[in-house]
Parts: C-alpha cells; structure tokens; sequence
C-alpha cells in the first residue's frame, strides 16, 4: 500500500518545478533545491569543480554578503548546508515557517545572481577549504582513498563516475573565475532545479512564494544532456593493491549494477544486503560469525542514473588471517547465491530492513524534502517517495537471483585491497 | 558581519524578506508511570512519525568496571543479542531481520543505553526481543572471544585515525592517571582481553537491574497501550538494584595545562585538539549560556574560529567549539584539522581566539547564538529517534527532558555580560593541548610559541 505524503506540484514559466509537501507538525519549513549537475557533468583537467562551485554558493551574491547565507538563516533558527554528489547538487535549509521568504529570497538571490559576487579572492579561499576538506576526508586516513579507487577501477576511463566528486589536487588549482562563470551559465538555473519544500505551508502559499522570488529568473541553464549508454558487468575481475601503513587488511569488492529506480537496480540492492548487509548476511555469518576471518562486513548499492550503478562491500580482514583467504571464501559465496539465489526469508529479511530504514529516513522533513526532490530531478516523478516500497516489494527471489549472476559474480567483481605494510598477513 | 540593508545596491527586483517571529513550541509532553519492578516508563506521542523509537537507560558509571576488565560495560552491550536463553545469536539475528528490527546498545560515562528502533506495526515483537536480549543474555564463550578480538581490532582502527587518537591522548593527558575517565570507555589492550563469559555474566547481573532504569518510547503511539505493552514485555524484569554512588567530579591531572605533540610522520593535516575544564548541566547560572558559546565560539562558519581559520586564512574544513558535560563537571573541548604547513599559526591563533574571548563577547553574536539555539529546537526535536534520544541521554544525569525545557527558556535570560561571566568562570587561559602531526616538522615551532612545555610522543 502507497504511503500517503502530501506531494503537489507546479512548474513556473521559467521552468522552475516546485513540489510542496504539506506537513504542519513542526512550524518549520524545509526549503531543498536539486540542481541537476554533479560531478558527472565534469570534464577532464575540472574534476572536483561541481563541489569548489557549491562551495562558492556560500561566498555572496548580488544582495547577500559572503558568509551572510549561513549567518542570516543560522539567527532566524535555521539549519543549513549543501552537498554535491555524483548526480546532483543540492542546497537545503530548514528555517521557522516565518523565515521562509528570506530563505526563498537568498536562494534565489545566489541561484540568479552569484556571478555579481564571485571574485579570485573567495575562490581560493574556498579552493584551499575545499583542498582541506580532501585532505581531512581522504588523503590523511587509513583507507581514506579506497573509493576513489573503486570508482577508477570499476567505470572506464572517461565515463561520468570514474572519478570522485572530490576530484584531484592538481584541477582543483587550475579551476579559475572564468570557469566558475562558466559553469554556472551552464547548469544554474530554474530551468535545471528543483524546489521543494516540506512542512508547515499549503501548495498555494508555496507556488506563492515560489513564484515571487524565482519567478523573475529567467531561464538560463543550457539544456542537460541524456544518460550515457548503459554499461554491462565487467567481464573479467579487476584487482589494485595498496600495500600501505593500514591498521588492518582490508578488501574493497565492488560490482557494476544496473541503472537506478529499475527493477534489476532494486534485485541488485537487495542481493547486497542479503550477501553482505544484513546481520543474517552471507559473508556476515561465514566470515564473520563462524570462520571469524573477518571482523567485519558491509555492503551498499549506491543508484546512479547514467547508465550504471555501483555496488561494493567492505570487508576487515581479522588480524593473522589471510586476505586472501578472505576473498575466496567471498567468492564461493558470490558464486553460489548467483546459482541459487535468496531464500524467502532472507528476502523477507531484506525488504524489512529497507522498509524500516525509508520509514525512518522520511520521518524528518528535512530528508524527505531530499527524497522528493531527488525523485523530481532524477525519475520525473516527485511521488516516488510514497511508492517505492510497493516497488521494491514486487521483487521475487527468481529476480534478485538473476540479478546476481548477472551483475554479482566472481568474475565480475573489482578488489581493491589495502594491506599492512609489515606484511603480517601475507 | 551581517551586511546593512541600506547599503544594499537593490538590483533585484523583491526587497528582502522581514522575518516573522516563530510559532509557540514546546518540547513534546511525558508520559511517565513506574513499573512494579522499579522501571521507569516514559512515552512521547508524535503523531505522523510511524518508525517507534525505543531507548532503554540503565544507569551504570563506568567506574564499577573492575580495573583490569575495563571495557567490560562495551563488550557487555554488544553481546546482549548475541545469544540468549531461547536463541543462538544466528537465531536471533534472524527474528530481529525478519522484522526489520535496528537493535544496539553502547555505553557512556553514566551507563549502557540499548537502542531498538522497529515500525509501528512490529512494536510487540521487537520489546519481547529487546526483553529477551536484556534478561537473558548468556554470553557463550565464541562470540564473547570474537567481540573481545573485534574491540582489540577497532583500538588499531582508531589509533589510526588522527581524531580519535587525539580524542585518546586528550582525556589521557587532561585527567588524573587514577580516574577512570583518563583511560577509553571501550577499554584497552591491557583489559579487553582479560574479559571471560564469567565476568560478564557477573557484571550483568549486578548492573543491568529495572530499579532505577528507564525505558523511553517516542513515536506515533495512537491505538497502542504503551505501558501495557511494556509491562508485558518487561514486568516481569528483576534483580537487586545495585548501589547507587553519589557521582563525583573526575580529577584533572596536576600537570594537565601542557601540549602533547602525537608525531606522525608524513601527516598531510595536523589534528588539533584543546580542551579545559566546563561545568556540568547543574551549573550555576544555567546551561542555556554555554550552549550560546559554543555555538558563538565554535558553531558555525561564522564563529569566532572559522571566520579566522577557514573563512579568511583557508587553513582548515572546519573547528568545532562546544561545552561538554559530564556527569559531575564536564569540559570544553575545541578540535579540528589544519593543513599541516600551517600548523604553527593555527595553534597560535586559535589559542589567541579562546583566550580573548574572556574580554567580552557583543550583543550581536550573543543574540545571534541565543536565536539559533532556541529557534531550531522545534526542528532539533521534530523526529521520534531525536526526542528518545533526548530523554534517555538525560535519565542517565538523572534528568528528565523538563531540563530541555526549562533550558530552552532560559535562553531568554542569556545576555552577553552574563555569557562573558559564564565563559570567564572557566576559561582561566590554561589549555590542554593534543597534536597529532608531524613532529620533525612542526614540534619546534610549537615550542617556540612559548604557549606550555611540549612533550613529543609517538603516535
């Protein structure tokens, strides 16, 4: 049975898509834009610049102030920040009900007019924040890298996720004024955004609101391009070594999964969980539980919408045993859920947890104002929040097993293995 | 730095927004009863939000751990469920999957909470298996061993990671060698792996007791007898109520005031970790002001560090100020990571900026932090898992969430003469400071600062 969140929607003539959700539970207002441009959209010698651009977001614009976004919204009682992802941009605040126009007021300011405030003085101060950021996230902790290695090793070189949306050192200095410009011309703009917002409003005093302050926008954004063509499972297995100063061995094993919101992505997603997510895992019990030659094991699918999606799992070798050892024993288990599949129970078990983890995630307005808005942007459909749990609870054991012997096999897989220097488990 | 109006070159076509007051709010009603058994029931009914959130707080200072089993309370916690007078640890893993049941417990400073979060429709059966693993846990003797090599693996991982192993040196440096609260809650190699089943069988039986606990429920609890539902599942729940110790404040060390340089060779960033006594939530004065500085301090990009260290010197992603509490006392702990090139300046302006800070603070930040603190409290509070949390947290401090309240209150009382005192009755200018970076490099710069004696150490 569909959930039933409030969801309306409108498109101002500008192109801007506004979703308002009705939830008077809390006086408070989420405001959530999507802008749809990440990291994928960049070229080679600018990775890293989706994420430096959002930061600049933040520096002023025609009538707000650098730092102002943040301290303005902050004293009205709100909560604030952005991300950048592979996918898409967003922007987000979480403001009393009576702050919500300056709220609409200063994103549209900065989504209209950033270009009057941007200057070389905040773009290398935020150049070095975000260099920093990289540093403290990736380049100063153990492992730290792993990701972006699995992205380089599972996507070819050249394809939108073959690099992280952290990007290199080396773009991020030679990112200048002139493509901060230019890329804004060409992804802002209310004709690739959307807005929505959550909370203690009416559909009419949002499209209201909505109107009054991106309505004057013009629609600057060139239009987007497609998805690129679908990529199949690799073929052969791929494998990286890092032998390196890591507390313990670890092994990344990664998959190409189907693209997001299909029926193969939501099997692919649940062999996941039930191979190495689940406390009643596969590898969980084997590896973990009853040959204790790991310590621990995780696994995520993460849905993309340029024709693939990643899957990987995470696995901590337990000190004395081979890692080896640990990625044979993941291979047989690889190679035998594809051969037989889930069992009904695990399926049930599966589905249970991704129940109770979209229950919770919609629980706070501020996440749900993403899944819309994520919805909108990428599947077209902001309602897709109330249904997805119907969607995912069509998938049949006959399906998560064909899912897995054609994206999750052995010989499909990507390691990347970080192993201790001193060699203690070699 | 907030820009003027009337200077606004008014381009755009809307004048800016005037911001309306908020909404009345206040934190969602209690409802409390006491079992029986000593166990106390608190529910908090917040319609629309369907995933049920279950905390269960047993009071338990982690100083009962017997020296040398410390770590005992962790291993404790996460073995409830793995395996108990019914179920194999397989098994009972399989119920809690099969109905998308989230079940975990930790421990802190004042005792073990156990976390369950379950949706609405699976409540009975998730509080008849939070029961099960808080009764009649049997702590076979595999997954014991496996937990004990686990925490011994997790001890590598953190010492690994340059917040942790400072957050490690701080409290070894900063208190007493004799208190507990000088060495990690989790333990370390020297006890974990003394732990047996025997012992935990013991510690649980002594500690984990219904007199004195409290199980907190927050969700949409229309058409459900909660406290019917739980005395079902925990009426039945016994065992002597352990000793209650009045807490005391943890000794600092005599030589506290002083910088711990953690050499790590090769260090692209160096962590920064600075820390001195605060008070604790009973404070004279009331706690609502030290919420106020660390928000001013260090809670935002506009705070006092990061308009410095990242907004105009780009040295860092971000430091974090904030008062913490303890049980009795507590501290206030400023941390983050620089670039490593400008690790001697970083230290030196930001211990500049704490101290200055006891010059005064303006009614404009003040107002500032008095606002965000309070008018994001409906939003801080709006979801089941928040508002559980909330409660549970308290109940260890012997609190209920009427403190959240009155302390929103509060807020209305805090001005900037009384956050200067408030700031003041602590900060003396004597710091604890923990570095974590390379040493060969930046030791000798730190020293020439002439902000304490530097101690070089290996990370």
């Amino acid at each position: 049975m569909p959930l039933d969140y409030k969801i309306a929607e409108r498109s101002l003539a500008n192109g801007l898509r506004v979703i308002v959700s009705e939830d008077h539970s809390v006086p408070n207002v989420t405001v959530n834009l999507w802008v749809n441009v990440g990291s994928r959209h960049e070229v080679e010698g600018r990775t890293g610049f989706a994420h430096l651009f959002e930061h600049l977001m933040f520096q002023g614009s025609r009538n707000v102030a650098s730092g102002e976004h943040f301290s303005a919204l902050m004293e009205a009682g709100g909560r604030l920040n952005a991300t950048t992802w592979f996918d898409r941009t967003n922007y987000f605040e979480t403001v009393p009900r009576g702050a919500m126009d300056l709220a609409l007021w200063m994103e549209a300011d900065r989504h209209g007019h950033l270009l009057d405030a941007v200057n070389q003085e905040n773009l290398d101060n935020q150049r070095d924040v975000v260099k920093e950021e990289k540093r403290q996230r990736y380049d100063n902790v153990p492992y730290g890298n792993a990701l972006i290695d699995v992205y380089a090793a599972v996507f070819p070189k050249d394809h939108p996720y073959h690099h992280a949306t952290i990007g290199s050192m080396e773009d991020l200095d030679a990112a200048s004024v002139e493509d901060v410009h230019e890329f804004f011309r060409s992804y802002y703009g209310p004709n690739n955004t959307v807005l929505t917002l959550v909370g203690d409003l009416t559909p009419d005093e949002g499209f209201a609101s909505a109107e009054r302050y991106f309505g004057p926008l013009p629609a600057t954004a060139t239009t987007p391009r497609g998805p690129v063509a679908r990529l199949t499972a690799l073929s052969e297995p791929v494998r990286q070594e890092h032998v390196e100063d890591v507390p313990s061995d670890r092994l990344y094993i990664a998959f190409r999964l189907p693209v997001d919101e299909t029926t193969a992505f939501f099997a692919s997603s649940l062999a996941m969980d039930i191979i190495g997510g689940l406390a009643t895992s596969r590898l969980y019990q084997r590896l973990v539980r009853r040959e204790q030659i790991a310590n621990s094991v995780s696994a995520h699918a993460m849905g993309f919408v340029d024709g693939v999606s990643l899957g990987f799992m995470a696995i901590d070798v337990a000190d004395g045993c081979k890692a080896d050892a640990v990625e044979a024993a993941t291979c047989e288990e690889l190679a035998r859920f594809a051969a037989d599949g889930p069992t009904e129970i695990e399926l049930e078990s599966a589905m249970a947890q991704t129940e109770r983890g979209w229950l919770s995630s919609l629980a706070s307005q501020e996440e749900r104002a993403d899944h819309i808005c994520h919805y909108a942007t990428l599947q077209g459909d902001p309602g897709g929040i109330n249904t997805y749990l119907d969607r995912l609870g069509e998938v049949t054991v006959a399906e998560v097993q064909e899912a897995a012997a054609t994206w999750l096999t052995p010989r499909s897989r990507v390691v990347v293995a970080y192993l201790k220097q001193d060699g203690a488990a070699q | 730095m907030t820009q003027q109006q009337g200077e606004t070159q008014q381009q755009s076509e809307l004048e800016r927004p005037e911001v309306s007051p908020p909404e009345p709010w206040s934190f969602p009603e209690a409802q409390r009863s006491v079992l029986p058994n000593g166990l106390n029931v608190v529910s908090y009914d917040i319609p629309g939000q369907y995933v049920i959130s279950v905390r269960l707080a047993v009071p338990m200072p982690l100083d009962r751990e017997p020296r040398d089993r410390e770590g005992i309370a962790t291993i404790m916690a996460r073995t409830l469920d793995e395996g108990t007078a019914r179920h194999t640890a397989e098994e009972f893993a399989e119920l809690l999957e099969r109905k998308g049941i989230a079940l975990g417990a930790g421990v802190s400073e004042s005792g073990l909470v156990v976390d369950l979060d379950v949706s609405k429709r699976h409540l009975s059966e998730a509080l008849d298996l939070l029961s099960q693993a808080v009764r009649e846990p049997t702590f076979p003797a595999n997954e014991v061993s496996r937990h004990v090599k686990t925490r011994l693996a997790e001890i590598d991982q953190e010492r690994a990671v340059p917040g942790p192993r400072a957050a490690m040196e701080f409290i070894a440096t900063y208190f007493d060698a004799d208190e507990r609260a000088s060495r990690p809650t989790a333990g370390s190699k020297a006890t974990v792996p003394a732990i047996t089943p025997q012992d935990l069988v013991a510690f649980h039986a002594a500690n984990v007791v219904p007199s004195g606990a409290t199980l907190v429920v927050a969700g949409d609890l229309s058409d459900l007898d909660v406290v019917s539902e739980i005395e079902g599942a925990l009426g039945a729940w016994s065992g002597a109520a352990a000793d209650v110790v009045e807490p005391r404040q943890a000794a600092c060390a005599v030589d506290a005031a002083r910088i711990v340089f953690l050499d790590r060779p090769g260090s692209v960033q160096t962590e920064l970790y600075i820390g001195c006594p605060g008070p604790d939530r009973s404070v004279e004065g009331g706690w609502a002001a030290y919420q106020v500085l660390g928000f001013v301090v260090g809670g935002s990009p506009g705070a006092r560090l990061d308009a410095v260290l990242r907004e105009e010197k780009g040295f860092t992603y971000g430091i974090r100020s904030g008062f913490r509490p303890r049980r009795r006392g507590g501290m206030f702990l400023t941390s983050g990571s620089v670039r490593a090139d400008s690790t001697v300046e970083a230290l030196g302006l930001l211990l500049d900026i704490l101290d200055k800070a006891r010059d005064g603070f303006t009614d404009e930040e003040t107002q500032a932090g008095v606002d965000f603190i309070g008018k994001t409290a409906p939003g801080r509070f709006a979801t089941a898992d928040t508002v559980a949390e909330e409660a549970a947290g308290l109940a260890l401090e012997g609190l209920t969430t009427a403190f959240t309240t009155a302390n929103l209150l509060a807020l209305a009382d805090v001005d900037a003469a009384s956050l200067t005192t408030s700031y003041d009755r602590y900060v003396s200018g004597e710091w604890t400071v923990v570095i974590v970076g390379d040493a060969s490099l930046y030791a000798e710069g730190v020293r020439e600062l002439g902000r304490g004696e530097v101690t070089v150490l290996p990370a």
